[in-house]
């Protein structure tokens, strides 16, 4: 009895904490998770595809809670009303020992069908709506096909064929024109990945051996996150992309421009600059790879990253990073159209210094987010296949005897060479 | 009674074992050696209870470490591999390991006791079974002892090809394997058992519309057991093809389908859920009616909507596959089907409501449990209606909202009600009573920690965060629900210390408890605590559902009848008791070997293994299924064992 009564009284001050807490908490703390307004937000969305998804979760949402707060209120009077408040209460003659009413109990069972009705019928409609682009804007869709890699995306453009070289491919960043369905194809080079940009569509695996697709639609120009959404190894949740779409008019120049073969800086007047030479050498494991200044206005950001500085780089330095990249074997994975890189089995480089992002859109695409990357690519991507080497392909390391050994080594030079010839690459 | 007694008292010692046979009769009642060859369903529950609640301490402490290294955004306390190993492990452990070993601890210990039988069907099955989960779970972990090994990395539902050597070429893929195989084997042997017993070891009068819905419940869970995990069984096969033998079943340059493996796994899968939560389902339904005074409210509505469910999870797989390109028509079919399942379901919580309506509701920790319980089953169950829209699941596939979901199931559900059955029988099969302050404090802490940690992960699966993920950016906006959730996880943990450590402490110091501790309706309560060997002195009689409630109420009757019936069973010479035996557990250990040996592909051990496995089987069925009898005095003392052989 006195533990009960000390019971009571921690629940009263108990309620008491809760409340102030409570108070301090809305005040004052930040509650960003409850406005769910993030770079991937399934509910602050921008196209159809997804505005139609979470509509749907708006009707489950809606039915359920309605069905929540009748069986809840039931459940909490029930509970209140019928509690023994004492030891002679709860020893009283039990009540009628009936069995149950088949009246209720059928009603019971009808109202839940007739609820489930309310969320079957959109379901169904949504279901069709997703599924693929709809019959009238069909020969309004631009098609494009996604193909996951351990641990990056690789985007196709069918319609578009660069001469000699078969269709632009691009890679982690996808640009798409705003205001058109897109129909992406889903390919997978090796295990399952899942293809998911919560603020334009809902997620659909890429499964080898399996011709997968889906649509959406950016309805303004913008800049959106994606990141692969089904476990497919070590560095599963470093796996992630942009969509950047773009006006009409701005998605045809940056069209011209990736058409180009890869960029040949040429001998400027300036003198060259040695800005290169001082990077953070240690990044601890894991740290940021991004900026707050890039968050303000991603897009922007995107739009500047076009640009070459002309004025800024190292002409000879450029030149040695482009030998360095063919020496350090760089190019039996990476293509550089135009340069000496024919490799397939890692993204392609062509434009890499126009993108945003790198290592899969993990790090934000600055002269030292490069150098980190290039330096210690497996603190940066656990098990990535620079890093470990893929098939009889070796990497940065080998297996020797069952032993790793050092394979690619790179010092400070080289690596400053590197970033140098690679941020050129606009 | 009592002339039928002495006329069969010889006096040679008791226990004595049949001179004749020329095996090895294990006859202790006490000691290591007692334990090892034990055939008695309680001990054997208690074993399966124990092996379980370890692992659920292992299972949470893996949880622990994921919370805390997802607590801050960019956290460096795991590596990518340690994190993807502690999610692997964490699934793996609490579904295979801790909840379903935990299930059948209750249908051990409680079904037979509930049907007033004196044991399961087959007792050295029972003991096979019990050993080789043993055998599966120590396959399953013994990465983390081996020099040079890992724990399996894979997820615990291991899509191929990520499972293939080409993805995952070291041996933690085989452990994970070879043990889910294990376990699948201790499952169904165990199931088997469980469905003879209840169809044929009832007390007479216990019809199948009397039995207590824990004990149809036990059924249709044996049912799901037996005819979900051959599909897994297959798909398991092929793995280990694919990785020892160079076959192509999920092999894609060779032609194989990945997809092949998730529609076998989840055809599994899904039941398998079931397979979780309706043992549970019956706690609950056994718990409500004892602490509300009260019948079950529509009863037979309620074991129909358990069969029901049973049914329904067999056509709902692919509602797990929501986003691997299904097409329309199947997308359509299996979300209506999903939705369908939500009606036995809600049936089922209506007529809990309906039980406590008009009772006298004792609030006891077992009844906080159970209706903790209902409140979060209820919000696992609306977030699961939210994933049978498809469309909407497409968002929410693989995101912490799923997170969300299945442990509102799982915790809120399957767990709070393995909690709350514990309370509720401990008295029972310990015999002692738990402090009930302690009690509810443990469980206003779980309560609280529960839903601190798991309802903000909903805003981090519709904000986009997606699962088994070890680490994350800050400029998402998922660092204060992460960071609340890690929080809320330590709250969970310190109310799962508190509550295990009063078990521990009650089970040694408690206060005795009274016989029918809670005044209780089923026959386990007509027993004394701890029940002996033999459970019923003389096997009841059943008159009515709640049959030792009617017991209760018609003393006179009952007593009378009790006489006849005890003279009936010494007529057929006393209570007939099973021998003990060593075979299953050599059986089981065979099968440890083999499995190990299998592992890495060494023909030899494996051969070994198997060759003291059938041995193991060969001289189980050859000692043959004897057993001896107990005769009682007046009092229930044990008198004297007969010696006869059966």
């Amino acid at each position: 009895m006195r533990l009960n009564s000390l019971l009571t009284t921690t629940a009263r001050w108990g309620r008491v904490a809760l409340a102030l807490g409570g108070t301090a908490f809305l005040t004052g703390c930040d509650l960003n998770f409850w406005r769910m307004d993030g770079h991937q937000s399934t509910i602050s969305v921008a196209g159809p595809v997804a505005v139609a998804q979470r509509n749907l979760f708006y009707v489950t949402c809606w039915v359920t809670f309605v069905i929540f707060v009748i069986v809840g209120s039931v459940l909490a009077y029930a509970t209140i009303k019928f509690r023994a408040r004492s030891e002679s209460e709860e020893l009283a003659k039990p009540v009628e020992q009936g069995h149950g009413n088949p009246l209720i109990e059928v009603g019971l069972i009808g109202a839940s069908v007739l609820a489930l009705v309310i969320i079957a019928i959109p379901t169904l409609s949504a279901i069709t709506y997703t599924h693929d682009v709809p019959e009238a804007e069909k020969s309004n869709a631009y098609e494009v096909t996604a193909t996951g890699y351990q641990w990056w995306f690789h985007f196709e453009y069918p319609s578009e064929q660069v001469p000699n070289s078969g269709p632009l491919v691009v890679a982690n960043e996808l640009v798409v024109p705003a205001g058109r369905p897109i129909h992406v194809n889903l390919r997978s080079s090796d295990v399952i990945h899942s293809f998911w940009i919560p603020k334009l569509a809902g997620k659909v695996d890429m499964i080898p051996n399996r011709g997968n697709y889906l649509w959406f639609q950016a309805d303004e120009p913008g800049y959106y996150w994606g990141q692969c959404a089904e476990y497919c190894g070590d560095s599963h949740a470093v796996m992630r992309f942009r969509v950047i779409a773009l006006g009409p008019k701005e998605f045809n120049e940056w069209l011209n421009r990736q058409m180009a073969s890869a960029r040949v800086v040429a001998p400027g007047a300036d003198q060259p600059k040695a800005h290169f030479a001082s990077y953070r050498t240690e990044f601890k494991r894991n740290e940021k790879g991004w900026s707050d200044k890039f968050e303000l206005n991603p897009l922007d950001s995107w739009r500047v990253h076009q640009e070459a500085d002309v004025k800024a780089e190292d002409v000879a330095l450029i030149q040695k990073g482009r030998e360095t990249f063919q020496a350090k074997t760089c190019i039996v994975c990476h293509t550089v159209r135009g340069h000496e890189g024919i490799g397939v089995n890692g993204p392609n480089l062509t434009h890499v210094g126009a993108r945003t992002t790198i290592a899969g859109g993990l790090l934000e695409n600055n002269p030292e987010q490069l150098a980190r990357w290039l330096r210690h690519p497996d603190e940066v991507k656990p098990g990535n296949k620079m890093y470990h080497g893929i098939g009889a392909m070796a990497g940065y390391v080998k297996i020797e005897n069952g032993k790793e050994v050092k394979n690619i080594v790179l010092d400070e030079a080289d690596i400053s060479a590197l970033v140098a010839y690679l941020s050129s690459l606009k | 009674m009592d002339a039928t007694v002495k006329s069969n008292f010889t006096a040679k010692e008791p226990h004595a074992p049949a001179k004749s046979s020329v095996f090895w009769r294990p006859t202790a009642k006490t000691g290591l050696i007692s334990w090892l060859t034990t055939v008695d369903h309680k001990k054997i529950g208690f074993l399966y209870g124990l092996a379980a609640l370890m692992f659920f301490l292992v299972g949470g402490f893996e949880a622990l470490l994921i919370r805390l290294q997802l607590m801050v955004p960019n956290n460096t306390l795991l590596t990518a591999q340690q994190y993807n190993v502690m999610f692997t492990m964490h699934g793996t452990t609490m579904i295979f390991l801790a909840v379903m070993p935990l299930g059948a601890c209750f249908f051990n210990i409680i079904m037979p006791l509930q049907i007033g039988a004196r044991d399961v069907a087959f007792p050295r099955l029972n003991a096979f079974s019990l050993w080789t989960f043993v055998a599966g779970a120590i396959i399953i972990n013994i990465g983390w002892f081996l020099p040079g090994e890992t724990a399996p990395d894979a997820g615990w539902f291991g899509y191929a090809p990520l499972t293939s050597k080409a993805f995952n070429p070291g041996h933690a893929t085989d452990f994970w394997v070879l043990g889910l195989q294990l376990l699948g084997v201790a499952s169904i042997a165990a199931a088997l058992n469980f469905i003879v017993t209840i169809i044929n070891l009832r007390a007479p009068g216990m019809t199948m519309m009397r039995l207590p819905v824990f004990t149809w419940m036990t059924l249709v869970t044996s049912f799901l057991i037996i005819l979900s995990f051959p599909a897994i069984t297959i798909a398991l096969v092929e793995v280990m093809m694919d990785r020892q033998f160079g076959t192509n079943f999920f092999e894609v340059s060779n032609g194989g389908m990945p997809i092949l493996w998730q529609h076998l796994f989840w055809i599994f899968g899904h039941p398998e859920v079931y397979i979780l939560i309706l043992p549970a389902m019956g706690i609950i339904s056994e718990i409500l009616p004892t602490f509300s005074r009260k019948p079950l409210f529509g009863y037979p509505i309620v074991v129909f909507s358990g069969a029901a469910i049973g049914f329904l999870g067999f056509t709902v797989w692919s509602h797990h596959m929501f986003t691997t390109g299904m097409g329309t028509v199947a997308t359509a079919a299996f979300s209506l089907a999903t939705m369908a399942i939500a009606v036995p379901t809600g049936v089922k919580i209506f007529n809990w409501i309906g039980t406590l309506w008009g009772g006298h509701l004792k609030m006891r920790t077992p009844m906080m449990f159970a209706l903790g319980f209902i409140w979060m089953f209820m919000i696992g169950g609306f977030s699961g209606v939210m994933h049978a829209a498809a469309p909407a699941d497409a968002q929410q596939q693989d995101s912490y909202f799923v997170i969300a979901h299945f442990h509102y199931v799982l915790i809120g559900g399957s767990l709070f009600a393995l909690l709350a059955g514990i309370h509720y029988w401990f008295p029972l099969v310990v015999g002692r009573q738990v402090s009930d302050f302690w009690g509810k404090l443990s469980f206003w802490v779980v309560f609280v920690g529960f839903n601190v940690t798991f309802f903000p992960m909903h805003f981090l699966g519709l904000n986009g965060m997606p699962r088994r993920t070890f680490t994350y950016d800050g400029n998402m906006g998922w660092n204060t629900a992460n960071f609340i959730a890690t929080c809320g996880a330590l709250i969970l943990a310190s109310g799962i210390a508190i509550y295990f450590s009063v078990m521990i402490y009650t089970f040694f110091k408690g206060q005795k408890a009274n016989r029918d501790h809670w005044d209780g309706r089923t026959l386990e309560w007509s027993l004394p605590n701890p029940p002996p060997e033999y459970n019923f002195r003389v096997i009841p009689t059943v008159h009515a559902r709640d049959a030792f409630w009617y017991e209760k109420h018609h003393r006179d009757e009952i007593e009378r009848e009790n006489a006849e019936h005890a003279k009936e069973d010494e007529a057929h010479g006393g209570i007939h008791m099973p021998f003990q035996s060593i075979y299953p557990l050599v059986a089981s250990s065979g099968v440890l070997i083999g499995a190990f040996g299998a592992c890495y592909h060494t023909l030899i051990v494996a051969l070994i293994g198997g060759s003291v496995m059938l041995s193991g089987i060969y001289l189980w069925a050859m000692e043959g299924a004897d057993g001896y009898h107990i005769h009682l005095d007046a009092e229930g003392n044990v008198i004297e064992d007969h010696d006869a052989k059966h």
